[in-house]
């Protein structure tokens, strides 16, 4: 926020704001506050779980526990979803889960930046989901992968409705999975940011009304952020198993 | 919006998002996960290993309890058998030396009343040859009169209980 009072729009917390430039021909590859968010997610989720496990003792430390109970809990999603064949993509859907849900919890933090709250980021963490996906239907599948678009026991003569419907259907999973992390992030952080300008400009006393509306909102927000990635990594393991097992 | 607006962004958020989460899921697919795993599966071995032996000592010390058990079994059969052999001794020991305690006393008895009947005899001869005696130096005393031994004798003898034999 502006100390000078110049901009005070809920929306200028999403602002990109480039550190250092690179050009690789006509492109900008700028090292931004979002990449910088990024890689301190990396950095927080790469350190804990090394870290956390360096001891590998039997009896686990609190944080070593925290590490495992992520793993278990990713696992046991995994498997509750798409069963035993789907313990190879586990890697996958760990990274997804704890990159959102760390991304997440680092844009909860003052100051910070939301790199989640961005379409563009949210929309290819879901079309790498996506092209995954369909690439492990086609390859386990071959051809038989467009069955999934004919629903079984449906009469011959309701296809032609059905069959576009599932294919629309099944072409904005990405769409919704990246609106859903982004526009929830969005609205949170708006919302939070909307208040704290009532905070500002409301009298003096008036206003610990809307901060105490903050608190609340941050505990909802810090919820919303598990809730999303959780959402994410589940949906990334409902898709993997339509690709395996077709219905 | 910026998300929408900043389109000149794009590349470059598209470029540090590949990178970084292709490091992040290399990082966690070939160096966190397997430590985790590891872990989880070690701690995993060792509570069956813990089981299999706890079942191991558990079926042991069955064992070891049905030979304890088995041994208590011996132990009150013997020492029952022990009781009542002991008791039995006991009783015909004691029943034999009653036995012997009855003839003894049976002996005694007999003997002491012989001695008994031999002693009033005696006795009684005694107080006849005195009476016979007495009577004898009475008369010869007061009358002067001879007399025949034999009379006194048999004076005596018929005032004398017939107690002898």
């Amino acid at each position: 926020m502006s100390a000078s009072g110049e901009k005070h729009s809920p929306l200028e917390q999403f602002e990109i704001t480039p550190f250092v430039h690179f050009e690789v021909g006509s492109v900008d590859l700028a090292f931004t506050n979002s990449s910088l968010a990024m890689v301190i997610t990396t950095a927080v989720i790469t350190l804990f779980l090394t870290l956390s496990v360096n001891t590998r003792s039997i009896i686990p430390s609190r944080v070593q526990l925290i590490s495992e109970l992520s793993y278990g809990f990713i696992a046991q999603l995994l498997k509750d979803t798409v069963g035993e064949q789907g313990r190879k993509y586990f890697p996958f859907v760990f990274t997804i889960f704890m990159f959102v849900l760390i991304g997440n919890m680092v844009g909860m933090l003052p100051y910070s930046f939301t790199f989640t709250s961005h379409i563009i980021v949210t929309f290819a963490l879901a079309a790498v989901v996506f092209v995954g996906v369909t690439i492990l239907g086609f390859a386990k599948h071959g051809m038989n992968f467009f069955s999934f678009f004919v629903i079984p026991g449906l009469p011959w003569y309701m296809l032609p409705l059905l069959i576009p419907i599932e294919v629309i259907s099944y072409l904005s999973r990405p769409i919704s999975l990246s609106v859903r992390l982004f526009a929830n992030m969005l609205a949170g952080h708006t919302l939070i940011k909307v208040f704290a300008m009532f905070v500002i400009t409301m009298p003096f006393y008036s206003g610990v009304l809307p901060l105490a509306f903050i608190v609340a909102l941050t505990g909802l927000e810090i919820l919303i952020a598990f809730l999303q990635a959780y959402v994410f990594a589940i949906l990334t393991c409902l898709y993997i198993n339509d690709a395996l097992h077709l219905h | 919006m910026p998300q929408l607006e900043q389109t000149e962004f794009f590349i470059s958020q598209l470029f540090w998002l590949v990178v970084i989460f292709t490091f992040l899921f290399i990082f966690l697919w070939r160096i966190s996960l397997p430590r985790i795993s590891s872990v989880l599966e070690k701690r995993e071995s060792k509570i069956d290993d813990d089981i299999t032996s706890a079942k191991q000592l558990q079926a042991e010390a069955e064992e070891i309890q049905k030979q304890i058990d088995q041994q208590l079994r011996n132990a009150r059969l013997e020492t029952s058998e022990l009781i009542k052999t002991a008791s039995t001794k006991f009783q015909n020991h004691t029943t034999k030396e009653l036995h012997q305690l009855d003839n003894n006393l049976s002996n005694t008895i007999e003997e002491s009343a012989t001695t008994i009947k031999k002693n009033i005899k005696d006795s009684l001869k005694q107080i006849h040859d005195q009476t016979y005696l007495i009577a004898k130096l009475t008369l010869s005393k007061i009358s002067n009169v001879p007399v025949n031994d034999n009379e006194i004798k048999d004076t005596v003898d018929q005032l004398q209980p017939k107690v002898i034999n």
